[in-house]
C-alpha cells in the first residue's frame, strides 16, 4: 500500500526491509501552490497507486528543476541567513502558504520563511492558521490509530500506513514542506516544516533545518498525531562536537531564528534565554519531553541544544485535556496530551491495555503539572532526573519517537493465540500472579501493583486465499506465492519392501517409527494437558464437545502406547517396550499415566514390570526410569489387591506355583540392583501390606494369593546374595511389619539387614 | 513511565550509560541515545574499551551507530559503581601494545597445537575459518 505522497518533488521511493515506502530524497523545488491545493482537495478520495501529482515524475520537477543546484544554493543561503531573516516577523501566514507550496520563490526568502516555524506558536501565525479551511474530520474522526486502515492514514503525509512501519529517520528529512493534505491548520505544522534537503548535511556544517532543532512538534489533529506516532521526527544529530554546554542556542539555532521568535506574554523567547545564562541548567528538567506530556498552558523554557521546545498556547484558552479540541485553534499540546483528547481509537486494544495507556498519560500529565508548576526548578524526584538535567544531550530521542518504537514493539506482540505464540511468558506471569494472589491472601501486606504488560489481542481472521484471477481470461494464472505455493517437485513416496533392506536398516526404520509415534503421542498429550485451560475459557455449549475430544485423544494416546492392532488383544509388549527404550518415551509415559483410566494404567504398569530388566538395561545411560515412580505410586493406591499380587509376581519374576523349584533369579537381581526397580518393589510391597492390614476381612481368595506370593517373595529375597543393592528413592515404613508376618525373627533380621529396611542401619 | 513491563524493551535505557558487547568482540561504552525496533543503537560519547588481563584502555570514538544484529549483549552501567573496579586503566598505546602481545601469544599457541595435531594425523578446523552461518 502506498501512502499519498502528493506534491512531492524528487521523491524517490524505495522499499525498505520492512517493505515500506521510504522517501529518501527530496529537493527544495515544489510545484506551484495552486496545483498543490487541488491535489490536497482530492487527497483522501482516490485510491491510485501512482501519485500522478508527483512533480518529479510527471510534473515540472522532471523537466526544469534541478535539485542539486537548489541544494547548493540553499547551502550558500544558509550562510547569508542572518541578513535575510529579519523581514520575516509576523509573516506567519505567508509562511505557511509558502511552506505549503510556493517553492518557486527565491531560496533566500523561502529559507528565511522556513525559519519562522509555526511550532513557535507565534500568535500571528496561529491566527493565520485559523483562517485556513478546517480539515474535514477523517472517517472515524479521532479514532485513527496505528491500526487503522490505509484509507485514513493516506491522508497523513508521508508513507505512514497501518501495517507498515516506516523506517525512521530518513523520512522526515526527506519530506518536503508541502504535505499532501488540504487545509493545514490542524495538521502538525512541524511535520510540514521539514527541511527541504535532499542530501545529508556535510559533517560539521550547520544542519539545514527549517525548523530549529529545538522546536516541538505541533500536534493538532489526529492524523498528525498518528503521523508523529508512526513517523517520529528525528532530531538532527550533529556530528560530535565538544559539548559547549553553556551556550544555549549558539550554534544550534541560527541567530535569525532566535531573534525572530515573536514574544508573547508569558512566553520567553529563546533569545531571552540566551541572555540568561543562569537558566541554562534548570530548563533541562522541564525540557524532558517525557515530562512535558500533558502540559497545557504552561510555558517551558527551551533548553540549550537538542531540546524539544514546547511552547504554550495563550494562557487564556488552554483546552482541558480531556475534551475534543475545539478545532484548529492556537492549540499546542504535546503529543501525549493529545492522546486522551482524541481518544485515539483504542477499541481494538485490550480494555486493560487501554486503561493502562490512559492511566499512564494521566500520570504523566500530573507529573508535568507538578513539575512545571514550580517553574523551572521543579522538585526533582530522583537522581535520574538530576542526571538528565545535567545531561545536555538527553532526550535526543523524542517522546513520540519512543512511543513509536514501543508501538512497533507492541504490534509485534500481537497474537491471535498468546498461549501458542508465547507460552513461557504467559505461564511465567500466571505463576507470578498466583504467587502474589496467594501472598495477598495470607498476609495483608501492601498490594504490590505489578504493572503487567497487556499485549494487544487480535481477533483471528480467517482468510480464504483466492488466487488472482482475471476476468474474461481463459484458464488460470499460474502464480505461486507464499499463500499459494506451487508444487515444485512431484515427489512420490514409495514404500520399500522388507526384503530389500538390510537388518540395520530395519532396525533404524523401526526406531524412527517409534520416534514418530512418540512425537505424535506427545502432541496429543500437550493438547490433552491444555484442555483444562480451554475448558475454563470456553462457552457452556462447547464444553461437552471439548470433553469428548479430550477423551478421544486420551484413547488415541493409549493406543499409540500399546500399539494398536485392530481386532486383537495386545499380545505384544514390544511396541511399548520400544517406546520405553527411548528417554523421551519414558518421560512421556510418566506424563500420560495420570490421564489414563485405572485399567489402562495398570496394564502399562504390568507391562513395565514384566519387562523391567530389559528396560533397566536400556535405561543405564539415561537413568530416567525413576520419573515413573511418582505416577506409579499414585496408581498403586488405586489398584485392587489382585492386581497388586500379580504385579508383585511379575516384578519379582516369581514362579507360578510355590512348589516349583527355584532357579536363580537374575530378573530379581537386576531389579534389586536398580534404583527404580528396588523402589518400585518396595512400593508394591508396601501397598500390599496396606491392603492386607487395612482390610483383614478381605476375600480369602485374594488373601491366600497374596500370602503365597509373599512367601515366595520372602524366600527369594532371602536367597539372593547381598549384592550391591541400589538405593531406593524412599523406603516405606510398613515393610518391617510386612515381613514379620511371613518369616520368623531370625530371617526377619536377615531381611532387614539385607534390604536395609531399618533406618538405623543405613 | 513504565514502558512495556516484563519485556526487554530498550526504551527505558535511553540516555543512560551502557556497555555494549559486539559480535566482533569489541566493547563499547557510551550513552544510549536512540533505538529502533531492530535494536539498532545510537551511542553517544562512545569509548571503545580494550581489556587485556587486569588492564584496560579507553579509546574515545565519538558517536556510534550500531546495527542491532551485531550486538551480543548490552547492559546499563551504574555510574556510582563504575569507578569501583579492580582493573587498572592504562594509556591507549600501552593497551594496544598489550593486546598485540596477547594476540601474538595466542596465535603461537594455536600454531603449536595445530602442529601437534597434525603430527598425530588429526586436523581440527579453526572456528574463524568456518562460515559464520
Amino acid at each position: 500500500m502506498l501512502g499519498k505522497l502528493r506534491g512531492r518533488k524528487n521523491g524517490i521511493f524505495t522499499k525498505s526491509h520492512n517493505e515500506d515506502i521510504t522517501l529518501i530524497g527530496k529537493s527544495l523545488e515544489d510545484c506551484p501552490l495552486d496545483e498543490d491545493e487541488d491535489a490536497f482537495q482530492g487527497l483522501g478520495e482516490e485510491d491510485e497507486e501512482i501519485d500522478q501529482f508527483n512533480d518529479d515524475t510527471f510534473g515540472s520537477g522532471a523537466v526544469d528543476d534541478d535539485w542539486q543546484e537548489a541544494h547548493e544554493r540553499l547551502a550558500e543561503l544558509e550562510e547569508k541567513l542572518p541578513a535575510a531573516v529579519n523581514e520575516q516577523t509576523g509573516n506567519g501566514e505567508r509562511d505557511e502558504m509558502d511552506l505549503l507550496g510556493d517553492h518557486e520563490e527565491n531560496l533566500a526568502e523561502s529559507l528565511s520563511k522556513m525559519v519562522i516555524e509555526n511550532e513557535l506558536e507565534d500568535p500571528a501565525i496561529m491566527r493565520a492558521v485559523q483562517t485556513r479551511p478546517v480539515l474535514q474530520p477523517q472517517p472515524g474522526g479521532l479514532n485513527s490509530s496505528i491500526w487503522d486502515g490505509s484509507e485514513v492514514l493516506r491522508r497523513i503525509r508521508g508513507p505512514l500506513l497501518a501495517q507498515e512501519m516506516p523506517t525512521v529517520s530518513v523520512l522526515e528529512y526527506a519530506l518536503p514542506q508541502r504535505p499532501p493534505q488540504g487545509p493545514e491548520d490542524d495538521r502538525d505544522l512541524s511535520e510540514r516544516a521539514l527541511p527541504r534537503r535532499s542530501t545529508s548535511p556535510i559533517i560539521g556544517s550547520p544542519p539545514v533545518r527549517a525548523v530549529p532543532i529545538g522546536t516541538p512538534p505541533k500536534q493538532m489533529a489526529v492524523p498528525s498525531y498518528n503521523q508523529q506516532i508512526l513517523c517520529p521526527k528525528p532530531v538532527h544529530v550533529r556530528p560530535p562536537m565538544p559539548p559547549r554546554y553553556p551556550a544555549p542556542y549558539g550554534e544550534r539555532m541560527s541567530p535569525n531564528q532566535l531573534c525572530n521568535v515573536p514574544l508573547q506574554p508569558g512566553r520567553m523567547s529563546p533569545s531571552q534565554f540566551a541572555r540568561v545564562p543562569g537558566f541554562v541548567g534548570s530548563p533541562l528538567a522541564a525540557m524532558n519531553p517525557k515530562l512535558l506530556q500533558g502540559r497545557v498552558g504552561q510555558m517551558l523554557p527551551p533548553a540549550p541544544s537538542f531540546r524539544a521546545f514546547f511552547s504554550a498556547p495563550p494562557p487564556a484558552t488552554p483546552p482541558p485535556p480531556q475534551q475534543h479540541p475545539p478545532g484548529p485553534g492556537p492549540l499546542v499540546q504535546n503529543l501525549r496530551s493529545q492522546a486522551p483528547m482524541f481518544r485515539a481509537d483504542t477499541t481494538h486494544l485490550h480494555p486493560q491495555h487501554r486503561r493502562l495507556l490512559h492511566q499512564r498519560q494521566q500520570q504523566n500529565r500530573n507529573q508535568h503539572r507538578n513539575l512545571n508548576g514550580a517553574g523551572d526548578r521543579g522538585s526533582h524526584r530522583n537522581s535520574h532526573q538530576d542526571h538528565l538535567r545535567k545531561d545536555p544531550y538527553a532526550n535526543l530521542m523524542l517522546q513520540r519517537e519512543k512511543d513509536w518504537v514501543s508501538k512497533i514493539q507492541m504490534m509485534q506482540l500481537q497474537s491471535t493465540d498468546p498461549y501458542l505464540d508465547d507460552f513461557y511468558y504467559q505461564n511465567y506471569f500466571e505463576k507470578l500472579e498466583k504467587l502474589s494472589a496467594a501472598e495477598e491472601i495470607q498476609g495483608d501486606g501492601p498490594k504490590k501493583e505489578r504493572t503487567k504488560l497487556i499485549t494487544p489481542q487480535v481477533a483471528k481472521l480467517e482468510h480464504a486465499y483466492k488466487p488472482v484471477q482475471f476476468e474474461g481470461s481463459l484458464g488460470k494464472l499460474t502464480v505461486s506465492s507464499v499463500n499459494n505455493p506451487r508444487k515444485m517437485i512431484d515427489a512420490v513416496v514409495t514404500s520399500r519392501s522388507e526384503d530389500d533392506e538390510t537388518r540395520e536398516k530395519q532396525v533404524r526404520d523401526k526406531r524412527r517409527k517409534t520416534l514418530v509415534i512418540i512425537e505424535k503421542t506427545y502432541s496429543l498429550l500437550l493438547d490433552v494437558e491444555d484442555y483444562e485451560r480451554r475448558y475454563l475459557l470456553s462457552l457452556e455449549e462447547d464444553r461437552p464437545a471439548l470433553m469428548d475430544e479430550r477423551k478421544h485423544k486420551i484413547c488415541s494416546m493409549y493406543d499409540n502406547l500399546r500399539g494398536k492392532l485392530p481386532g486383537q488383544e495386545r499380545p505384544s509388549d514390544d511396541h511399548f517396550v520400544q517406546i520405553m527404550c527411548i528417554r523421551k518415551g519414558k518421560r512421556m509415559v510418566a506424563r500420560i499415566l495420570p490421564f489414563l483410566s485405572t485399567e489402562q494404567a495398570a496394564d502399562i504398569l504390568m507391562t513395565t514390570a514384566r519387562n523391567l530388566p530389559f528396560l533397566i538395561k536400556k535405561d543405564a545411560q539415561d537413568e530416567v526410569l525413576p520419573c515413573l515412580l511418582s505416577p506409579f505410586s499414585h496408581l498403586l493406591y488405586h489398584l485392587p489387591s489382585v492386581t497388586v499380587t500379580s504385579l508383585l509376581q511379575q516384578l519379582m519374576n516369581l514362579p507360578q506355583s510355590a512348589a516349583a523349584p527355584a532357579p536363580s533369579n537374575p530378573h530379581l537381581t537386576t531389579v534389586l540392583q536398580n534404583k527404580f526397580g528396588l523402589s518400585l518393589l518396595l512400593l508394591v510391597l508396601s501397598r500390599g501390606e496396606d491392603l492386607q492390614s487395612s482390610d483383614p476381612a478381605a476375600e480369602s481368595m485374594e488373601n491366600n494369593q497374596w500370602m503365597q506370593v509373599m512367601f515366595m517373595a520372602t524366600r527369594e529375597l532371602l536367597r539372593i546374595p547381598q549384592a550391591a543393592l541400589a538405593k531406593p528413592v524412599s523406603i516405606p515404613t510398613n515393610l518391617v511389619s510386612l515381613f514379620s508376618r511371613y518369616v520368623d525373627r531370625q530371617k526377619l533380621n536377615l531381611l532387614e539387614t539385607k534390604l536395609q529396611l531399618v533406618q538405623g542401619i543405613r | 513511565m513504565n514502558y512495556m513491563p516484563g519485556t526487554a524493551s530498550l526504551i527505558e535505557d535511553i540516555d543512560k550509560k551502557h556497555l555494549v558487547l559486539l559480535r566482533d568482540g569489541r566493547t563499547l561504552i557510551g550513552f544510549l541515545r536512540s533505538i529502533d525496533q531492530f535494536a539498532n543503537l545510537v551511542l553517544h560519547q562512545t569509548v571503545e574499551r580494550i581489556h587485556v588481563g587486569k588492564k584496560y584502555g579507553d579509546i574515545p570514538r565519538g558517536i556510534f551507530v550500531v546495527r542491532g544484529e551485531n550486538v551480543v549483549l548490552l547492559g546499563e552501567i551504574d555510574l556510582e559503581k563504575e569507578s569501583d573496579t579492580p582493573l587498572q586503566q592504562v594509556s591507549i598505546e600501552e593497551i594496544l601494545e598489550e593486546q598485540r602481545v596477547e594476540q601474538q601469544t595466542k596465535l603461537e599457541n594455536e600454531k603449536i597445537k595445530v602442529q601437534a595435531l597434525k603430527d598425530r594425523g588429526l586436523s581440527i578446523p579453526r572456528a574463524d575459518t568456518l562460515d559464520e552461518y
